[in-house]
């Protein structure tokens, strides 16, 4: 089935659709199809309107293989308002792909990331989006792991419109690691909303979310992740940890953790705390004589660049880092 | 210098806790505060900077003749006042060198003064790091994260001596400290000490008395000052403990 029938046959997404259980979905305009569907793959499986659109507009696709146990260093940089980017990244390469933003945009933009990601190598994925008004902003990733590789995916999100980030991630073969780590820096009417499924489908596989929230003025986040073990999991490890600082009364977040656990030789935590600024570290900050709207900068400076000190010393981490200096 | 009278402070669900507290600290001297676990010493030093936990109900506190209490936090500090808290508080992701050089440009920014020069400051921190036998793990990693007890109270001394306070108020900085840490941050105090600033020292032992010499030894029980004395007095605290005051 192509995606243009695909999508037709799932229809415009609907607030009791566990996929967009917080996504204002009525403030997506019902796009209009071309005749025929230029990609002839299956997507009979895809649940998800965000993965099909893309794709269902004929949008271009820039495919780029990275050679076994080569390094590469890439910007994607996607042009139009559409658009799919495949990546086959070979064994034991180790590859660092910035995404950057789409400026082009009309009234909607979705692209969608296809990445495959061979054995042993290791998979860096960021965008650190400037502040912009594009209105409505999906992106969507479809990442497959074979055995021993990484993939650490990480954002920062501080725009003015509505995103959506989807991922569903498969980590199929032994030893796979995943680590997702997004901040929102959001105020006004800004919305971020994150999707994930990650599946762990071999044993002693991995996974790892971090999502972080700086909410203010009348703006949401929103983080749905679901954590799927399959039968034969044996030692497979997941963890997942949403932290929200509320600037306003009038932000506000929610949070849907789901555990599917079909083994039980499995770890997988998750954890959500909400508040606003440590008061306690508020005190000791003025108390030195730091006054207090500096105080408060430092303290959401570092609530933010904590996301990413975990990471290693690669471009990512230096990117998403010199980014907060300048927020 | 430091003029506390009459201080009464209580916590929000209205327990008093502070009952009176008259206190008079002159340039030069070093004041030590004991009494039993929760007879209000740490809240008094967190009552006079300002922490937002307590509501001072009467009395005045006065540094150098301007009121403390109605004061912004940070114009306390910068006026002079640094208080040590017992649990150091962790700020993870704020760089301790970086935080330090802000904290010391807030008090310069406050008293009219420019800047301190990358150099300068450079110059300052590594001579006080020597000072307190720190070493450089201190600059890179976020201020107390991850610290040791006693890593705590060895920061807490190296920011007092960057500030460079008129009265310092040290709430237990012996506690977490093994011997040799001990007269390290000892000496660190007393080589910051001066005739033209005090130190008020909160301790439940003679030990750090034995390396900082007290000019008045105080006892806090039940939100009050009940009795002060000389150094002898700790040395008698130490021995009989503080029933046979209450006797008395």
């Amino acid at each position: 089935m192509d995606a243009i029938t695909r999508i037709k046959q799932l229809g415009m997404p609907r607030k009791n659709d566990e996929l967009w259980t917080f996504f204002p979905v009525a403030k997506i305009p019902a796009p209009e199809f071309p005749d025929v569907c230029a990609c002839e793959e299956d997507f009979s499986g895809e649940t998800d309107f965000a993965a099909l659109l893309p794709v269902a507009q004929n949008a271009r696709t820039m495919v780029q293989n990275i050679a076994d146990g080569s390094e590469e260093m890439a910007l994607l940089k996607c042009n139009n308002d559409f658009g799919r980017t495949v990546l086959n990244v070979g064994k034991g390469a180790k590859a660092s792909f910035e995404i950057l933003d789409n400026k082009v945009a009309h009234s909607v933009s979705a692209e969608r990331f296809d990445i495959n990601v061979g054995e042993g190598a290791d998979v860096e994925i960021f965008f650190a989006n400037p502040a912009n008004d594009l209105p409505l902003t999906f992106r969507h990733f479809r990442i497959t792991q074979a055995a021993g590789s990484q993939v650490r995916f990480s954002s920062i999100e501080r725009g003015n419109g509505i995103s959506r980030v989807s991922i569903d991630d498969f980590l199929q073969g032994p030893g796979a690691h995943f680590e997702v780590r997004t901040l929102n820096m959001l105020g006004g009417t800004a919305e971020s909303h994150h999707r994930l499924h990650i599946y762990h489908e071999s044993p002693e596989t991995t996974s790892t979310q971090l999502s972080r929230n700086l909410l203010d003025g009348n703006s949401r986040a929103s983080y749905d992740g679901s954590v799927i073990v399959g039968a034969n999991c044996t030692k497979a490890l997941s963890g997942q940890l949403v932290n929200t600082i509320l600037l306003s009364e009038d932000a506000s977040v929610s949070v849907k953790p789901v555990l599917k656990i079909y083994h039980d030789d499995v770890e997988c935590t998750h954890g959500n705390t909400v508040g606003e600024l440590d008061a306690e570290q508020m005190f000791y900050l003025v108390s030195r004589g730091i006054p207090k709207e500096t105080a408060k900068k430092m303290l959401m400076e570092s609530f933010a660049k904590e996301t990413f000190y975990p990471l290693p010393d690669t471009p990512a981490k230096k990117r998403l880092l010199q980014t907060l200096e300048n927020v | 210098m430091l003029s506390i009278k009459n201080l009464k402070a209580s916590i929000e669900d209205g327990t008093q806790i502070l009952k009176g507290i008259n206190l008079e600290v002159k340039p030069g001297e070093v004041h030590a505060i004991m009494g039993p676990n929760g007879s209000g010493k740490s809240t008094l030093s967190k009552v006079i900077m300002g922490h937002p936990a307590y509501k001072v109900d009467d009395g005045s506190v006065e540094l150098d003749g301007k009121n403390l209490l109605e004061m912004e936090i940070c114009d306390r500090a910068n006026s002079g006042l640094f208080i040590s808290t017992q649990y150091p508080t962790e700020i993870p992701g704020v760089n301790n060198v970086e935080f330090l050089k802000m904290a010391l440009n807030s008090k310069r920014a406050y008293l009219g003064q420019p800047e301190i020069g990358d150099d300068e400051f450079k110059k300052l921190i590594d001579e006080k790091m020597t000072l307190l036998e720190m070493d450089e793990r201190y600059r890179d990693r976020g201020v107390n994260d991850g610290y040791s007890g006693g890593e705590k109270k060895r920061n807490e001394i190296l920011q007092m001596a960057i500030l460079d306070p008129r009265v310092s108020f040290l709430d237990e900085t012996d506690s977490g400290l093994d011997i040799d840490a001990l007269r390290i941050v000892a000496n660190g105090i007393n080589h910051i000490m001066s005739p033209e600033k005090a130190v008020i020292l909160v301790t439940h032992y003679q030990r750090l008395l034995d390396y900082i010499k007290p000019t008045y030894v105080h006892v806090l029980r039940h939100g009050k000052i009940i009795l002060s004395g000389g150094p002898e007095l700790a040395l008698k605290l130490e021995e009989q403990g503080y029933d046979w005051i209450e006797e008395k």
